[in-house]
């Protein structure tokens, strides 16, 4: 079976290179004969993703049937692992998951040749560029991360999967970051293809903007479910570190949706070109970057692979060569100045394509704050980079690694995100072209004073509970937090009430199926409503870690721990051991002001196949208000008594459930409108003048 | 006599009281910047390695550092001497590592720069004006027509 997982890994990159290669030939001729050649090539590429399936499959068959003959599944697999972990072992390792990663490319190519007939041509071109991606990541699954290495002799039992990773969350976690991840080559494709082939028109934008919605929905949940997996595993009691690793997940993220709003300033007015060309390559290029980041040991991450060559076909190779007397400089360009290059040339070649069709009339308008989001959510996306880059930077000019952690970006990047929630509060109220201060005042005015009223409430009720909050900066920010929110919240609430009215009269209806016909008439525009609001329900729960508690006693049978509203009784510990790991475990009874709740049983971990490395289990009273989140930290081995750390961690559950409604939004955007509303352009008349005539509405009718 | 001197000791209590919630305040904040130093990759107040050889004695001297050095940026730079420069999570604002803090900023300025040379170059630029009877492509007008429609009511 390796052999045959080998042999396959090879054909498919035999494949890909013929339909990359073949492919640039049938785009060069333009004849009957380049017609058919662009066929084989598109059909060899569909053909790669068969044969990197039977690859993949043939490594988890290794997997599933103990075959430590192959060195990968010795390194990340035992007898006693449970099957749905052997599973995992395909993307749990360097190798591997540079074999899934060209699988799911492969899987989007062969969705993307599959429907070649939405646009032939432009498909032809971005099913090149796609292969020629495909080409790169199998020479490296073929020649430097090879999946499939035979030991001299077979090994017994393996060593076992990361216990971090022995957990149900990390079998969808890593699949979804990965869709998220590759699926940004199918917009960068066709960005590319558009720019290489001097594309007429907007039907790239029209056909990249659902893949990169998809992409970024993968994205986004897997985002999610690693802060999920960080919160319920690695035992700290938070879910978002900014360590490195997380943080190139979040690079491609923010310049996503940055392209995400800028499309719409192209879609209706032709304008910003340039700058979503150079997002959607920015988007695919930080998704390589965060890959390179995550396989190279660049950077010291909990998440990282180990140390290995890899970083160098990514980034390049650059140095001196000789002796100090007689040396020569080298350079071998990495993957990531190849596309730089490509993107770079056809960009200085094509540039006069790109140019826009219309101007800015004001500064108060939903061109400018468009213009805003992306300075502001580019702004994000260059500090978290700073900060997630900076320690290679030190290495480099100070010979050190510094660390750079929580607190810098905290300082960075909260004052930036409250900025941008301050923008999705306003922009959906500013109107195409040009608004007036008045008409924008008249939109903003009730959801301002709600926002204030909301704000004084929390100041008198923090006040009478005794939280100074203006000693603490995390606790004002919090507050600003719930204040900006409230006013995202009333904006979109305003707008669905404001666009229902004008509906119920014309379908003589009631408010609440106006607005349902309003939102089904145009999805896209109140999908991303919904979505605004899911990602204001994350900021109130993220807001919620200002007024964290936690508390570490040593406990024994009988013993309290008080923390907040709760009171832990030790009542038993417990030892288990099976062939897998052996536990520690805590029974702890939970009252809340005196009444009991719950019962919780926090454990403790060593795993035999890992050199005997600890994993926390923690257990949780988990509501909307607040989790009660408990953790057995060990036994203290002067007194033999177990540790109990406990943490009160408020509106930890707004944040899993704003991600729920942001993919639900999403979902929205995504489906067609059933309704449309026809649109009169009269024909004498200029492209320009007839899209900004129509585009003509009073502030606060919005988009 | 009693009244006043109760009127006067409380308003010294409650700055007592504000100084040993500081202290605590600052303690925690610091801790947070601090990263326990055994490997774990935890910081050091959320270092939950039992047995850690490390972080016990660095919590102590954190408290002792609280208590004595004024300076939160003293007690950073005393960690970062005596438990190495990755001990802090933060980088400081002296030298080469202000660099870290100064880059974000520069790079929004250097945008909201980038911004506002956009803005006046579109505010100059004249919009292209067709001929009253040209005839517009169709192909154009339909997927203008298509993003009217999922963007507008």
């Amino acid at each position: 079976m390796p052999l045959l997982g080998s042999f396959c890994l090879t054909f498919a990159l035999a494949l890909a290179a013929y339909s990359f290669v073949v492919g640039i030939i049938a785009a060069v001729r333009k004849d009957a004969v380049g017609f058919r050649l662009a066929e084989t090539a598109r059909r060899a590429g569909m053909a790669s993703f068969i044969a990197i399936l039977f690859s993949a499959g043939a490594l988890v068959y290794a997997a599933m049937t103990n075959d430590f003959s192959v060195a990968y599944v010795k390194e990340h697999s035992n007898r006693a692992l449970p099957a749905a972990y052997k599973f995992a072992a395909l993307w749990s390792g360097q190798e591997g998951s540079v074999l899934f990663w060209c699988l799911l490319l492969s899987a989007y190519g062969f969705v993307l040749r599959l429907r070649h007939k939405v646009d032939q041509r432009l498909t032809a071109m971005a099913s090149v560029i796609l292969a020629g991606i495909q080409v790169f990541f199998l020479i490296l699954v073929n020649f430097e991360a090879r999946p499939f290495g035979i030991l001299p002799a077979a090994a017994a039992d393996g060593n076992g999967l990361n216990p971090l990773l022995q957990y149900p969350e990390m079998v969808i976690h890593p699949p979804l970051l990965y869709l998220g991840y590759v699926g940004l080559a199918v917009p960068f494709a066709f960005g590319l293809a558009a720019l290489i082939m001097r594309y007429p028109g907007e039907m790239w934008i029209q056909i990249t903007r659902r893949w990169t919605m998809v992409a970024w929905l993968f994205l986004s949940i897997g985002v999610a479910l690693g802060g999920h997996w960080a919160y319920n595993v690695l035992g700290w009691g938070g879910y978002w570190g900014w360590d490195p690793v997380e943080n190139a997940s979040l690079l491609p993220w923010l310049s996503t949706t940055a392209f995400l709003h800028s499309v719409m300033m192209q879609e209706k007015r032709g304008m910003m070109k340039v700058w979503n060309a150079w997002l959607v390559f920015l988007g695919f290029m930080l998704s390589i970057l965060g890959t390179m980041l995550t396989r190279s040991g660049m950077v010291n991450s909990v998440h990282a692979f180990a140390q290995s060559n890899i970083g160098r076909w990514f980034a390049g190779d650059y140095g001196w060569t000789g002796t100090p007397w007689h040396s020569l400089p080298y350079a071998y360009p990495g993957f990531l100045e190849v596309i730089f290059g490509v993107c770079l040339w056809f960009y200085i070649k094509n540039k006069d394509h790109l140019k826009s069709e219309n101007k800015l009339e004001s500064l108060v308008s939903r061109e400018s704050s468009f213009l805003f989001n992306n300075l502001v959510l580019l702004g994000a996306c260059f500090a978290v980079l700073c900060g997630t880059l900076f320690p290679i930077l030190s290495e480099w000019v100070r010979g050190y690694k510094i660390t750079v952690g929580a607190p810098f970006f905290n300082t960075i990047m909260v004052p930036i995100g409250l900025f941008l929630v301050f923008l999705t509060a306003v922009g959906p109220l500013l109107a195409w072209r040009s608004t007036s201060f008045g008409s924008v005042w008249r939109a903003f005015a009730i959801p301002a004073l709600i926002s204030l009223a909301v704000e004084v409430i929390l100041i008198v009720v923090w006040t009478r509970n005794g939280i100074k909050f203006w000693r603490d900066i995390s606790q004002i920010y919090a507050l600003l937090a719930f204040c900006l929110s409230t006013l995202v919240i009333t904006t979109i609430a305003s707008e669905f009430i404001r666009g229902g009215r004008v509906l119920k009269k014309k379908l003589n209806t009631n408010l609440v199926f106006a607005m349902y016909h309003l939102t089904r008439r145009n999805m896209r525009r109140y999908g991303g409503y919904v979505v605004h609001f899911g990602i204001v329900v994350l900021i109130i729960g993220v807001a919620g870690l200002a007024f964290n508690q936690e508390q570490e006693q040593e406990m024994a049978v009988g013993d309290k721990l008080q923390i907040g509203h709760y009171t832990l009784v030790g009542q038993e510990y417990t030892q288990d051991d099976n062939a897998n790991y052996g536990s520690d475990a805590a029974l702890l009874d939970v009252y809340k002001n005196g009444k009991f709740i719950t019962r919780l049983n926090p454990e403790r971990r060593v795993y035999k196949a890992n050199g005997g490395q600890p994993n926390t289990i923690p257990a949780k009273w988990s509501t909307l208000r607040e989790d009660l989140y408990v953790i057995y930290a060990g036994l203290n081995p002067d007194t033999g008594h177990p540790i109990i750390k406990a943490f009160v961690n408020p509106l930890v559950n707004w944040v899993w459930i704003g991600v729920l409604i942001v993919a639900f939004g999403t979902g929205m955007a995504l489906v067609p409108n059933t309704a449309q509303i026809s649109v009169k352009v009269p024909q004498a008349v200029t492209v320009a003048a007839a899209i900004e005539k129509q585009s003509m509405q009073p502030a606060g009718v919005g988009k | 006599m009693k009244r006043l001197l109760r009127i006067l000791l409380l308003p010294c209590a409650l700055v007592l009281l504000m100084g040993a919630d500081n202290q605590e305040a600052r303690f925690q904040n610091l801790g947070g910047k601090i990263m326990c130093t055994c490997s774990c990759d935890q910081m050091l107040l959320k270092c939950n390695h039992v047995g850690c050889p490390n972080s016990d004695r660095m919590r102590k001297e954190l408290h002792a550092a609280v208590q004595n050095i004024s300076s939160d940026d003293e007690v950073l730079n005393w960690f970062r001497k005596n438990w190495g420069v990755t001990a802090v999570v933060e980088p400081s604002r002296h030298g080469f590592e202000l660099l870290a803090w100064i880059l974000p900023v520069a790079g929004l300025g250097l945008g909201l720069l980038l911004v506002i040379f956009i803005v006046r170059s579109w505010k100059l630029r004249t919009a292209p004006v067709a001929q009253a009877d040209a005839v517009l492509d169709p192909h154009l007008e339909s997927l203008r027509a298509r993003a009217q429609r999922e963007t507008e009511i």
